[in-house]
């Protein structure tokens, strides 16, 4: 029987005969039994325990008790082709395991590393169940959005960055963020933003364990905005229309009451959110399997109706073994996703929450009055369109453009969903001719076929643009996808005397993005419904179109060989080179290299360190390493002419198919190559802390860009390696454990700063919009300028507010121009920064960071007895956020959170925002400025959880191994400045979004969870 | 292993093997008419533009700020920043790039010297086009007449105006003579003839006030006889004025040249600049359209473009009002639409608008062009984007008053009845059942004002005629600054350009 020190059992221990393949592993009881001679001796070994050695006694029967392994030093990482002992990793490795995760509601592997290790910086882009977030490594290492993603590796498989969403959480076994280049440069010319290494749980030798774990519950909405209500509404136009010497739209701004809260229309109180797995695992020193299947069902909280999500799992990761010098197995996941989602996310232009924010609070939901339905509507309008009792929905007054009464819009998605179908996995044989030479070959592969069904019916739903759908269509969209990866590796590993070497040298060949697809569009078919839509109907030859997608191969062909040495686990040394060959360059640039190396040094295990009980571990580290970043367009190093530039002769009509070159060419397109230097030390004190501290220098160097072309050229821009960035940061983790009486306790936190600064453009450019985020009239909002942080906020800095005529008269230009002829008291003052006689797009400047300055996370689990209680939480701060809710061309007729009531009058003169006024004469809204902006600041506590776990002697009865109940909140409380929904704000490439975080468009928010779960295990 | 890292270009044709057959030269031809026929994705094209920029409409549209390009230039709002300017800018700079392209490389092209010559006289044609567009438009500006380097893309400078207003008279001259007399309609209509180049030319001229010289290319644009069919060319006014705005009248013979629209190419709002519809349909429809059982089969748009009240009264009893105008206004008001003050005829339903009013309402919406249920296309599911009806770039009455114009400043004295001129502005009130008047320089402004209403005439006409600062001024007009477009800002950035004096620059 295995136990930890105070007598716990300790299940899934490996006992192992000395000198055999012979191995056994503890139940959930902590007993094993091995056939094992008298005398033999056991190497006994788990995991974050001291390994032991003991010799079989007479008789047979073994009682150790396994020490934990306060520093951690036995623990192995996983660094990409191999594990390596912790003590020994001299890269900048964070790493998360499963126990880390284990009951966390998170449907994502992004949400799993959201303030779990240092070095990242991650924001949800939506809330919608199953959206992505923005997953930042160390700050911005190249321009736009693609090329800031890691690169993510499941059991050695490089998945896309789209793809990674088929993961069941529960089949994680650990994550290793590979951050400085001497770790990431073995996966060399994909790596330059980071690799996060994903390895999925393996069976064991030892009894069949069955495991069931499950939660249900419900999320809320965590905020609601808090808007002006119909009587404020109209109060509030009314004193705009005044100040702009117009009619009153309203008389009696107070007979309105209410009105409607479209918030409260489309948010669900109650939406369920649950999910079921069960794993089988278990083997022999022959065999080992792991299996199981998971669940996921999420209803979104936003438009319940058309925002759900709903996954199925099934994992079988299996190896076997032959004979002694043999394995071969395999690591298979798929996955079946079923997603609706709301449409526009983020995106001012209509959708339901963008609506629900803009539109008018009198006008009613739905018309249950035929007469006044009748001054809407043209009763003969055979679009109409009615809710299921059979009344019109209202309809938004002329000039709410794209807003589109929510619960009509809702109706028309009815049904609609996207679904997939991943199946990504590998097959290895890993054969040890002589020991410690492992030759190994790997085929890797995604499957995915996805593709989505749509149907909208005929609507009238407003006269602004999409308001009208004549026709009924229906559309099916299929694609497929078959990437693959084919790996061999040899390494050798040796130890003589106190020297350990390992030698890997490995080719692997690559082949993604080889996609097909084809959508189908029929129009005009009898239908009104998704139930009854059809492509059985035969619609017209007219009315229906098709398109097709080819993507373009994608093939990279690598050498790679590491080389690593310690000797007696003090003197630590790596070395590594990879070549890549990729087919996005030119016969001049095919190949890269990226080389790298990184030494330790343990002083704690010298002769000569003091013995002592304050610092008992300590290792410093440093390395420097070259990765590379090949994500730009296909064919970009040679000049193409392309199709679509069309024109129509004749009265037939004929469509002449227009060629003309694309943009010009760039031969000599290279690597984007990043160099980084990492200094850092691991230490141990007191036995219960431990910390990790890194300091970092990033530059990357030919940035891949498509530099801004003058429109006079009159061709499209082309790809060049123009600007270099850098990026500096330092990154701190800190553990404690401790146990007091009955109390375990352990706390984890990090925190993680970087600092980003462009150092190169083109020659004399200084300045540039690339993936800039932009708004409405406003144009662009943010702008890369040399010398600063990619993507500032860009505008006019104010002033404060004039109060009297008397400022605005004097307030003049050196010629004595009046600055800001249209203003008046309440009215924003703009500073003249270039000193010229007028406010101009040159006085404009820098107003913030959208990006935040520093990311830390923070989790606390105390354990009590039977009781288990954790805390976890996470935060940013430093950044700047810009919000913009409302629809500027809707003028004053869209609606207002309450804090316009703090807004300039001539009683409120202390008022924190301008004047209203219709029209809007002095830009006070139309000249970006900093009413937009908003401190970004924000710590959320992500989950909450208690749990309890039955008594032996009440499991023993029901035939369990393990019995825990727990109750959970996700998001119980945000902590933030911010007056919008949700601080968190990924990177949405939506409409004018840009490779920015923190622009705010009504975002769908993050839900607050209630849940209760179950682990069961046999 | 190297090998396996080129993978198949598939539709990605190398330049360097392009422009090698006449198939190849077509299309590179074709590119360059696309960029005539551009309009922008934001749903709007250079007669939009120009219709807002003068008197006799406003931007219109669902807000203030809807197609915020068309606002601010029908409020003499715009900046360097906000405009229809890149618009401007970028569709003339691309058709000539693409001009350029074709011309450096169809020498290379083996193929039947004739087809040759037509081609590169359409290439040449359409680049002195887009140069006079864009040396009106923004008169500062860079002369490029083959592909810029990548290495002297930011080294590009403005010419005097002088400079491209020359070069343009040189290339047009070049072309006339590749170009054919006609074209048959079925196959090629809307492709360049000898006819569009020397109206060009004589528009280019008169823009230069070489009086003479226009009125001589006008001549033979517009035949021995006016009113009489041009007997090389076939051109002819049409007998009824209605008909040039029915969509099945393409490439009829008043029209000298036209800008070609489908309804076949599908165009979606991923793209909608990307569409070979015509976007001015949809924009001019009125919003909410409330028909009722004998009204006029209008589709519902976005209500841009319309009419003031004071057009509308200056046109009002001529007889060209009717196609014109769409009078939604007095449609509402005798209950042919809507219903909107509950007193009309029975079972037209209660009291409902016969239209949502949009911004800058008058009620007066642009007939020539206003989106039609008649006019929908066939094909597809997206009607909006979709509609065939072609603009006119130069017609016949255009020239024949254009011709009047030059004659009357050339020749001041040769004007009277009978006379070559007065014919010409008589014939073009003659197919309207309208009396003959004199020639004067009032009486061909309020013919042009009249006859080619909404097409995109009158702001450069008022530009022309130097009445531009006096007749714009209540719409913001700057004497001295709202002339000429301001160059895009996007240009300035990082180049040699400089912006123009009339927008405080230093060109």
């Amino acid at each position: 029987k295995v136990t930890e020190q105070n007598g716990a059992p300790l299940p899934g221990v490996t006992v192992k005969l000395d000198g055999t393949t012979k191995a056994a592993s503890t139940d959930a009881n902590g007993v094993f039994s091995i056939q094992a001679p008298v005398g033999s001796k056991l190497t006994i070994s788990l995991i974050g325990m001291a390994t032991q050695t003991v010799t079989v006694p007479a008789g047979g029967r073994i009682n150790v008790s396994l020490k934990a392994d306060s520093k951690d030093l036995s623990e192995v990482v996983v660094v990409g082709y191999g594990t390596q002992k912790k003590s020994v990793v001299t890269g900048a490795i964070s790493s998360v395991k499963a126990s880390d995760l284990e009951n966390q509601p998170v449907v994502r592997i992004e949400q799993s590393l959201q303030g779990r290790t240092s070095g990242l910086t991650i924001a949800a882009t939506s809330g919608q169940p199953g959206s992505s977030a923005t997953v930042r490594l160390r700050g911005f290492t190249s321009f736009g959005n693609d090329k800031n993603n890691p690169l993510w590796v499941v059991d050695g498989v490089v998945i896309d960055n789209g793809g990674i969403g088929y993961l069941n959480q529960n089949d994680i076994e650990s994550i290793e963020v590979l951050k400085d280049a001497a770790s990431a440069a073995i996966y060399g010319a994909r790596a330059a933003s980071g690799v996060i290494l994903v390895t999925t749980k393996k069976g064991k030798a030892g009894n069949i364990s069955i495991n069931y774990s499950g939660y249900y519950g419900t999320q809320a909405p965590a905020k609601k905005l808090d808007m002006l209500n119909a009587s404020q509404y109209a109060t509030v136009r009314n004193q705009a229309a005044s100040a702009a010497g117009v009619a009153l739209p309203y008389a009696d701004p107070a007979s309105y009451g209410v009105g409607t809260d479209w918030q409260s229309l489309i948010f669900n109180d109650a939406a369920p959110k649950q999910n079921h797995e069960v794993s089988i695992s278990g083997g022999s020193d022959k065999a080992t399997f792991y299996t199981s299947f998971g669940y996921t069902d999420i209803d979104g909280i936003v438009a319940t109706p058309i925002s759900k999500f709903n996954r199925a799992n099934i994992r079988l990761n299996s190896t076997y073994k032959p004979a002694k010098w043999i394995t071969i197995g395999e690591n298979l996941g798929y996955s079946h996703a079923v997603t609706s989602g709301i449409g526009e996310t983020n995106r001012e232009y209509g959708g339901v929450l963008s609506s629900a924010i803009n539109l008018d609070p009198i006008m009613p939901a739905v018309i249950d009055n035929p007469t006044a339905a009748a001054s809407v509507y043209n009763p003969n309008n055979p679009l109409g369109f009615k809710d299921d009792n059979g009344n019109f929905y209202s309809i938004p007054a002329g000039g709410f453009q794209e807003m589109k009464n929510p619960l009509a819009y809702q109706k028309t998605r009815l049904g609609n969903y996207n679904w997939d179908h991943n199946i990504i996995g590998n097959a290895f044989v890993d054969i040890e001719p002589v020991k410690g030479l492992h030759v190994r070959s790997t085929l890797g592969t995604k499957l995915a076929f996805y593709g989505g069904d749509t149907f909208t019916p005929a609507f009238f739903l407003g006269n602004g643009p999409g308001g009208v759908n004549a026709t009924a269509t229906l559309s099916r969209n299929l694609n497929y996808l078959i990437n693959y990866n084919f790996e061999n590796t040899v390494s050798y590993n040796r130890v003589f005397d106190k020297h350990n070497i390992t030698l890997l040298v490995g080719q692997g060949a690559y082949k993604d993005n080889n996609a097909r697809g084809v959508t189908s569009t029929y129009g005009n078919i009898p239908a009104t419904t998704f139930d009854e839509a059809s492509f059985r109907y035969n619609a017209l030859a007219a009315s229906r179109t098709t398109s097709g997608s080819d993507g373009t191969d994608h093939r990279v062909n690598s050498l790679f060989s590491r080389l690593q040495y310690n000797y007696a686990e003090k003197y630590l040394f790596t070395a590594l080179i990879r070549r890549d060959g990729s087919s996005r360059f030119g016969a001049n640039h095919k190949f890269g290299y990226f080389p790298s190396a990184s030494v330790g040094w343990v002083p704690t295990l010298e002769d000569f360190f003091p013995k002592n009980n304050v610092l008992t571990f300590l290792k410093l580290r440093g390395s420097y390493g070259v990765t590379g970043q090949d994500l730009i367009g296909d064919f970009s190093y040679v000049p193409t002419v392309g199709p679509g530039r069309n024109y129509t002769f004749g009265t037939t009509e004929t469509i002449g198919i227009g060629y003309s070159p694309n943009a010009p060419a760039n031969p000599d397109l290279k690597w984007e190559e990043t160099r980084q230097t990492d200094i850092g030390f691991e230490a141990t004190l007191l036995n219960n802390i431990t910390l990790n501290f890194d300091w970092y220098k990033k530059k990357t160097i030919g940035i891949l860009q498509n530099p801004p072309v003058p429109g006079y050229t009159g061709s499209g821009s082309f790809a060049a390696n123009v600007a270099d960035m850098e990026n500096t940061g330092v990154e701190l983790e800190l553990g404690y454990r401790k146990k007091i009486g009955d109390f375990n306790i352990g706390i984890n936190g990090n925190a993680s700063f970087f600092k980003n600064k462009v150092t190169k453009l083109l020659p004399g450019v200084t300045f540039i919009e690339d993936n800039t985020a932009s708004f409405q009239t406003l144009g662009a909002i943010t702008r890369t300028t040399l010398g600063r942080a990619y993507n500032e906020f860009y505008g006019y800095q104010t002033l404060g507010i004039f109060q009297t005529q008397a400022e605005v008269d004097s307030y003049v230009g050196p010629n004595g121009t009046k600055l800001q002829p249209n203003a008046k008291p309440g009215d924003l003052k703009f500073a003249n920064l270039n000193g010229d006689n007028a406010i101009t797009v040159d006085d404009r400047t820098y107003l913030g960071n959208p990006a935040p300055k520093m990311s830390y996370g923070l989790t606390i689990n105390v354990a009590y007895k039977n009781f288990d209680f954790t805390a976890f939480g996470s935060g940013v701060a430093g950044n700047t956020i810009f919000q913009g809710l409302r629809r500027l061309d809707i003028g004053t007729q869209a609606n207002w959170q309450t804090k316009i009531l703090d807004s300039w009058s001539p009683t409120n003169t202390g008022a924190t925002l301008p004047r209203l006024v219709q029209g809007d004469p002095n830009g006070n809204y139309s000249k970006f400025n900093s009413v937009y902006l908003e401190k970004g600041d924000y710590f959320r506590l992500r989950t909450i959880q208690l749990g309890y776990t039955f008594p032996k002697s009440i499991t023993e009865k029901l035939k369990m191994q393990k019995l825990r109940v727990y109750v959970l909140s996700e998001n119980l409380f945000t902590i933030t400045k911010y007056s919008g929904y949700d601080p968190e704000l990924g990177v949405t490439s939506d409409a004018g979004g840009g490779a920015v975080f923190s622009v705010d468009r009504g975002a769908y928010p993050q839900a607050r969870s209630f849940l209760f779960g179950l682990n069961v295990g046999f | 292993c190297k090998k396996d890292l080129d993978v198949n270009f598939q539709e990605r044709i190398l330049v360097d093997n392009y422009y090698k057959s006449p198939a190849d030269a077509l299309a590179a031809l074709i590119s360059v008419y696309d960029r005539f026929g551009y309009q922008d994705g934001g749903l709007y094209d250079k007669v939009a533009i120009m219709d807002v920029a003068g008197d006799d409409q406003l931007a219109g549209g669902g807000s203030s700020t809807d197609i915020n390009a068309l606002q601010v230039i029908s409020n003499y709002t715009l900046t360097p920043a906000i405009g229809p300017q890149t618009y401007l800018w970028n569709k003339g700079y691309a058709g000539i790039y693409r001009a350029n392209i074709l011309l450096s490389r169809i020498d290379a092209i083996s193929m039947d010297a004739t087809t040759k010559a037509r081609y590169t006289a359409e290439a040449k044609t359409l680049r002195a086009l887009f140069y006079f567009d864009l040396v009106r438009f923004f008169k500062n500006i860079p002369l490029l007449t083959a592909e810029v380097p990548v290495s002297e893309m930011y080294n590009v400078t403005q010419v005097p105006q002088e400079d491209v207003y020359a070069f343009i008279e040189k290339e047009l001259v070049a072309a006339i003579p590749g170009l054919p007399n006609t074209v048959p309609a079925a196959t090629e209509g809307g492709r360049l003839t000898k006819g569009a180049a020397q109206a060009l030319l004589g528009k280019v001229y008169l823009w230069e006030k070489k009086y003479q010289l226009a009125a001589d290319q006008f001549a033979i644009v517009n035949g021995p006889t006016p009113g009489q069919a041009n007997p090389t060319y076939g051109y002819k006014l049409l007998p009824n004025f209605a008909d040039l705005w029915k969509v099945s009248n393409k490439f009829n013979s008043e029209s000298i040249l036209e800008i070609v629209h489908t309804g076949a190419s599908l165009g979606n709002w991923n793209d909608a600049g990307a569409t070979e519809g015509n976007l001015l349909n949809i924009i001019t429809g009125p919003r909410g359209y409330n028909p009722n059982a004998a009204a006029p089969d209008y589709y519902s748009g976005y209500s841009f473009l319309v009419f003031t009240k004071a057009f509308f009264d200056f046109i009002h009893f001529d007889p060209r009002n009717g196609a014109t105008v769409a009078n939604l206004d007095s449609l509402e008001k005798n209950y042919i639409i809507g219903n909107y003050d509950g007193n009309g005829p029975a079972g037209s339903g209660n009291k409902r608008p016969g239209y949502t009013p949009g911004y800058n309402n008058t009620g007066y919406f642009l007939g020539k062009f206003i989106a039609r249920q008649s006019n929908k296309t066939t094909i597809g599911t997206n009607f909006d984007l979709n509609f065939s009806q072609d603009i006119y770039e130069i017609r016949l009455a255009d020239t024949y008053l254009l011709e009047a114009e030059s004659i009357m400043n050339a020749t001041p004295g040769a004007v009277g009845t009978g006379s070559r001129a007065y014919q010409l502005l008589n014939a073009v009130r003659a197919r309207v059942g309208l009396n003959p008047v004199a020639v004067t320089q009032d009486n061909i402004e309020k013919e042009r004002r009249l006859e080619l209403a909404g097409e995109g005439h009158r702001w450069l006409d008022l530009i022309r005629w130097g009445k531009a600062a006096t007749v714009l001024a209540s719409k913001g007009f700057v004497a001295g600054k709202n002339e000429i477009f301001p160059i895009p800002i996007n240009e300035l950035n990082n180049t040699k350009l400089l912006q123009s004096k009339e927008w405080g620059g230093t060109k």
